[in-house]
């Protein structure tokens, strides 16, 4: 897969986005791409704005200024309802679940299924919840059971399912496996697989070298707000890119490693 | 007989209750206990008229607690619905002497309380003031509106038909025996019991049933979850404080109604017995959880409580300590069964 290739039009193209915070400059002027099919990795520090420029693409934060910028159309993401108009759908490092309420409650909260007299349909919610939650995870039970009540894991499947369940297209997923067991984390590597070939642009948030190696297409990597590096991942190692997370550049002799090996 | 009618009430509304349902029986034995306790301290309480007297009491406290329950649930309180309700009542007893029908006037009135509510919610959500010092603030500002209108007089000779909502009933069965006082078989079903019934079911609807009220709880159980989700936070919250100020008022007008009265200074400290009634019926204070059946149970042991040691002879003084110490001890279950 060559997320660069020029026939494919862009799903989103963030441009020179600029966040500030009084004085901060939590995101300073960064510019993005994202194609059908591609799973970038977004890395940094903490503090370094990744964390906000997705929120600013997930709709949950305003962008101070630059444009955004959906299947190649100027779009207007004012609220995360927008946003998932869109097929901009976010997997929260939180989780953001209502702890009181039951998983189908969780699934479909801001977006009820009705029956005619626009009553809440709760049968056909927890239908469909159990159908996709059995999908991701065979053994899911206790549906029924607010979700505080749910092992970590089930948890981040509601999550999961919440975010793929509607139409996404574009899929913004903040350390989806922070919270996961080994087993659990396969899956969701799967799974990541499975939304890629069906076409789908994935923003991979991740401390995990380990998992942005294996499942990204390409690493953005920014720094004190900036973008530093953005780099199809058979051009980089595990080194330079802790290089550019850490000191901001590439290690001075740096070549592309793809390059590299083939010379 | 007035016992069972009393205990069957509260006990029709546990029926499709899951979660929760361990507190609310815990609430209704509660209840049981206290109406065979109070049979006990004296032999009229025990009867078809005090019954109903205990229920007429109740839904004042019923209706400000069914909107006190919406707002506990998106994790709010609202301190004004006392001062909200002598308001209302000022407003439409003010309609009427302008020549309005009792009616529209009524409207009128429930119409203020819900602006006061509004004006509430969007205090809270829009200038980001905490629910506590928005709603004390007016609790002020209705009180003293009510007072300033009023010139802190009552309001009276407001015409029979504005009793009516407060004073009339259901099924009245009078008999007619000759002499000057008509015997009564069945006093009937007061006017404010059946609204607060149509009410507390109109209520549970919403909250069970419909996407508001899906989305009030979710705001009390998460309010950044439920802004991400796509969830308008600020507008349901508007709406539950908006509710909460509609039916402050609607009780307002059933109160002064039953006195045919408009009495300013009417309602001091009502919204402690809403909160209470919100409270003892399980709603948490932390926001997420809470349901109209528990609050009309918590109304009714609230009515019950008042009404009993009335009649056993108990100072007013008293009640308060024994009010008091009720509401902490249910506020300490609530904390017990969070922890578990």
């Amino acid at each position: 897969m060559k997320p660069d290739a020029p026939s494919a039009a862009p799903l989103v193209q963030m441009d020179n986005i600029e966040k500030h915070f009084g004085g901060v400059r939590a995101v300073n002027g960064v510019s993005l791409d994202l194609y059908p099919g591609e799973v970038v990795g977004v890395l940094g520090h903490n503090g370094a704005g990744k964390s906000c420029l997705m929120r600013i693409l997930s709709g949950a934060m305003l962008p101070s200024q630059g444009t955004i910028k959906v299947n190649g159309e100027i779009a207007e993401i004012q609220t995360p309802h927008d946003a998932r108009d869109l097929g901009i759908e976010t997997i929260y490092q939180t989780l953001a679940l209502a702890d009181h309420l039951n998983a189908p409650a969780n699934l479909f909260l801001g977006r009820e299924l009705k029956t005619r007299f626009g009553n809440l349909d709760d049968t056909k919610m927890m239908s469909e919840a159990v159908r996709v939650l059995k999908r991701l995870n065979p053994n899911f039970k206790n549906l029924n059971d607010p979700v505080s009540s749910l092992s970590g894991g089930q948890r981040q499947v509601i999550a999961i399912a919440r975010a793929i369940y509607f139409n996404v297209k574009i899929l913004i997923m903040d350390e989806p496996t922070a919270a996961l067991g080994p087993s659990e984390t396969a899956m969701v590597s799967a799974l990541i697989r499975q939304l890629r070939d069906e076409g789908i642009g994935i923003l991979l948030v991740s401390h995990d070298m380990h998992d942005v190696f294996e499942l990204c297409d390409r690493v953005v990597v920014m720094n004190k707000g900036r973008k530093v590096g953005s780099h199809p991942i058979e051009d980089v190692t595990k080194d330079d890119v802790l290089s550019l997370i850490i000191k901001g550049e590439l290690p001075h002799n740096w070549v592309p490693r793809s390059r590299e090996t083939i010379q | 007989m007035a016992d069972l009618d009393r205990g069957a009430a509260p006990a029709f509304w546990t029926f499709k209750l899951s979660p929760g349902s361990y507190h609310k029986l815990s609430a209704l034995l509660t209840l049981a206990l206290l109406i065979f306790a109070f049979s006990f301290g004296n032999a009229a309480f025990f009867s078809v008229n005090n019954g109903l007297t205990v229920l007429l009491q109740t839904s004042v406290i019923g209706l400000l607690g069914i909107g006190m329950t919406l707002v506990i649930i998106t994790g709010g309180i609202d301190l004004s619905v006392g001062s909200v309700l002598a308001l209302s009542g000022t407003i439409t007893g003010l309609s009427v002497k302008a020549g309005i029908p009792v009616a529209p006037a009524m409207a009128i009135g429930v119409m203020a309380g819900a602006a006061c509510g509004f004006v509430n919610g969007f205090v809270i959500t829009k200038m980001k003031i905490t629910p506590f010092v928005a709603t004390l603030g007016m609790m002020l500002i209705a009180r003293g509106l009510a007072l300033q209108l009023t010139g802190a007089a009552p309001i009276s000779r407001l015409g029979e038909s504005f009793g009516l909502l407060g004073n009339g009933s259901l099924f009245r069965i009078v008999e007619k025996t000759g002499g000057i006082f008509p015997k009564v078989v069945f006093p009937g079903i007061p006017y404010p019991v059946i609204l607060l019934a149509v009410v507390a079911v109109a209520a549970a609807y919403l909250l069970r049933r419909r996407q508001t009220g899906r989305h009030i709880y979710a705001t009390g159980s998460n309010e950044e979850a439920a802004r991400l989700s796509g969830v308008l936070v600020d507008r349901t919250k508007i709406f539950a404080y908006a509710l909460s100020g509609a039916l402050a008022g609607l009780a307002g007008n059933v109160l002064m109604s039953r006195l045919v009265t408009v009495q300013p200074n009417e309602g001091v400290m009502y919204e402690l017995d809403a909160i209470a009634a919100a409270v003892i019926g399980g709603a948490s204070l932390m926001g997420g959880i809470g349901n109209i059946s528990g609050t009309m149970i918590g109304a009714a042991i609230i009515g019950v409580l008042r009404n009993g040691l009335n009649m056993a002879g108990v100072s007013a003084f008293i009640q308060q300590i024994v009010i008091g110490v009720i509401v902490i001890l249910a506020v300490y279950i609530d904390q017990i069964r969070n922890r578990r």
